[in-house]
């Protein structure tokens, strides 16, 4: 993936939209029918269960709740929910709550989970205010995916690819350790012009010189100075808020592989309750709006360029822009946890974890196999040898 | 850069050249060569995935107005060999280009 471009001017002040779901709070959030603390998500359903008593309920959906999900058009400046707000630097990870049952102090780190059961009283605490640390997003959307399902797609996929896989991979190969992980993202709206500008080339005639071995093809073109123009809208554009999970370099890591599993069904995600993510891991946002504005700004050129490139087909020799710009006119930014089964394997005479990750909404399911170098190289190796035998052949019979 | 990147990098002047179709007899010598590295690209694409992320380009809800601008011919060329306009990027979206005021 290219180098995102730099950022452009500081925008004004961005308008904070307060998304923190009312009804919850931090500590003890018990079953509203038994008064259990025991609750966790059932994927087969998405809803919330009571441990106990097996009452089932849901969140609100987040869809048009946090915001007034108006025409995109219409869209202006930068609004941004609570839950997307910025971090503050001197706000810990660790938060240490009074239990209500017992008065125990218990401690979560939010850095990898948003729920803790009490030492003494067995009641599970949960985190629901929003802190200044980007522990809590404004919205989650659960898992739909089962482990059983995650281990079975897990083990289809790396099925496939067993005759090169890493030999000491497939012998540790345990799918079963598969974790289910929320993983940060921002999701982003946008109202947004662009402008390209290039040059485009339309062949007018093609023809041969020469005879025999010296004989070449020539082509005469029209040259043509272009520039095009695109308004348009984008819905839930996702977009990591991780800066480690951001950086996709393929030779260090294998961070491109969970993106690949993008994108998710966004607008079924529901408001915050840390109930959700009982069960699960979950990774802490560490980026901030103004942050991500370098990545988004390369994302809404890249969709500019798709946008246009039916405009300029008549160029049959191709066109090389050269030139380009997006005006944000609105931006709306939602922090979400999406859900994804992870499986890692770590390579140690690379340095590097490999994953095959499962989109926990759609099942699409991609993964980074580690090969056994020597079998590859001798397979290619035979095969390049058979073609030169053909071609010294062919050489010596023409 | 992995291996398989690097073989990939050192292949590409040799499948260009292999790939003249100047029908030279040293040409055909190339066969070798380009097979086990294409061989060796694809294999190691396929298993590490190296080359894939979300297409946000066309994964993504996107509604656009009607594409405006204009074109004007500015030039003539006559007789080259190129078979494309240098540097043509019409369809690398995310190779990003200078950035207009």
């Amino acid at each position: 993936m290219s180098t995102p471009p730099p950022p452009s001017q500081p925008q004004d002040q961005p308008e904070v939209v307060n998304t923190q779901n009312a009804d919850l709070g931090d500590g003890v959030n018990r079953c509203p029918r038994c008064g259990s603390t025991d609750i966790q998500l059932r994927a087969s359903t998405g809803m919330l269960i009571c441990l106990f008593c097996r009452h089932e309920w849901s969140e609100q959906q987040a869809e048009g709740q946090l915001f007034d999900d108006g025409n995109l058009t219409e869209l202006r400046g930068t609004t941004i929910g609570s839950g997307a707000a910025d971090i503050a630097a001197d706000v810990n990870a660790v938060v240490t709550l009074k239990c209500q049952g017992c008065g125990a102090e218990v401690v979560v780190n939010t850095a990898a989970a948003m729920s803790s059961r009490c030492h003494w009283c067995r009641h599970v605490l949960t985190i629901n205010n929003q802190i200044a640390n980007g522990a809590v997003p404004d919205a989650v959307l659960p898992f739909a995916l089962s482990h059983e399902e995650a281990v079975a797609r897990i083990t289809e996929f790396a099925s496939k690819r067993k005759t090169f896989a890493n030999r000491q991979f497939l012998k540790e190969f345990t799918p079963q350790n598969v974790v289910g992980v929320y993983m940060p993202y921002m999701i982003v709206d946008g109202n947004v012009s662009s402008d390209v500008y290039g040059h485009g080339e339309v062949e007018t005639r093609r023809y041969t010189r020469g005879t025999d071995e010296n004989r070449r093809t020539y082509y005469d073109a029209d040259v043509y100075q272009l520039h095009r123009h695109v308004d348009f809208t984008v819905d839930d554009l996702t977009i990591e808020s991780s800066a480690e999970r951001a950086m996709m370099d393929t030779s260090v890591n294998t961070n491109n592989i969970i993106n690949t599993i993008l994108p998710f069904d966004t607008k079924n995600a529901v408001r915050w309750n840390a109930n959700y993510l009982n069960g699960f891991s979950s990774e802490k946002r560490d980026q901030d709006v103004e942050q991500l504005q370098p990545a988004l700004e390369h994302q809404l050129l890249s969709i500019a360029r798709s946008q246009v490139a039916p405009s300029v087909s008549r160029y049959g020799r191709g066109v090389r822009w050269e030139a380009e710009k997006v005006d944000v006119h609105g931006t709306r930014w939602v922090s979400m946890y999406l859900p994804v089964w992870l499986y890692s394997y770590f390579q140690k005479e690379k340095n590097m974890v490999h994953y095959i990750a499962v989109n926990g909404r759609t099942g699409e399911t991609m993964g980074s196999i580690p090969v056994a170098q020597g079998r590859l190289l001798a397979v290619s190796a035979a095969v390049g040898v058979v073609a030169e035998v053909l071609a010294i052949i062919i050489l010596v019979v023409s | 850069m992995g291996i398989g990147a690097e073989l990939l990098a050192t292949g590409a002047p040799i499948l260009a050249a292999g790939g003249s179709g100047d029908g030279s007899p040293a040409g055909i010598l190339l066969a070798g060569p380009i097979a086990a590295i294409a061989v060796y690209g694809l294999l190691f694409r396929y298993y590490r995935n190296t080359d894939k992320s979300h297409s946000f380009e066309t994964e993504t809800r996107i509604q656009a107005a009607p594409i405006t601008g204009g074109e004007q011919k500015v030039n003539e060329i006559r007789g080259t060999q190129q078979t494309q306009i240098q540097g043509n990027n019409v369809s690398n979206h995310r190779q990003r280009v200078q950035r207009a005021p």
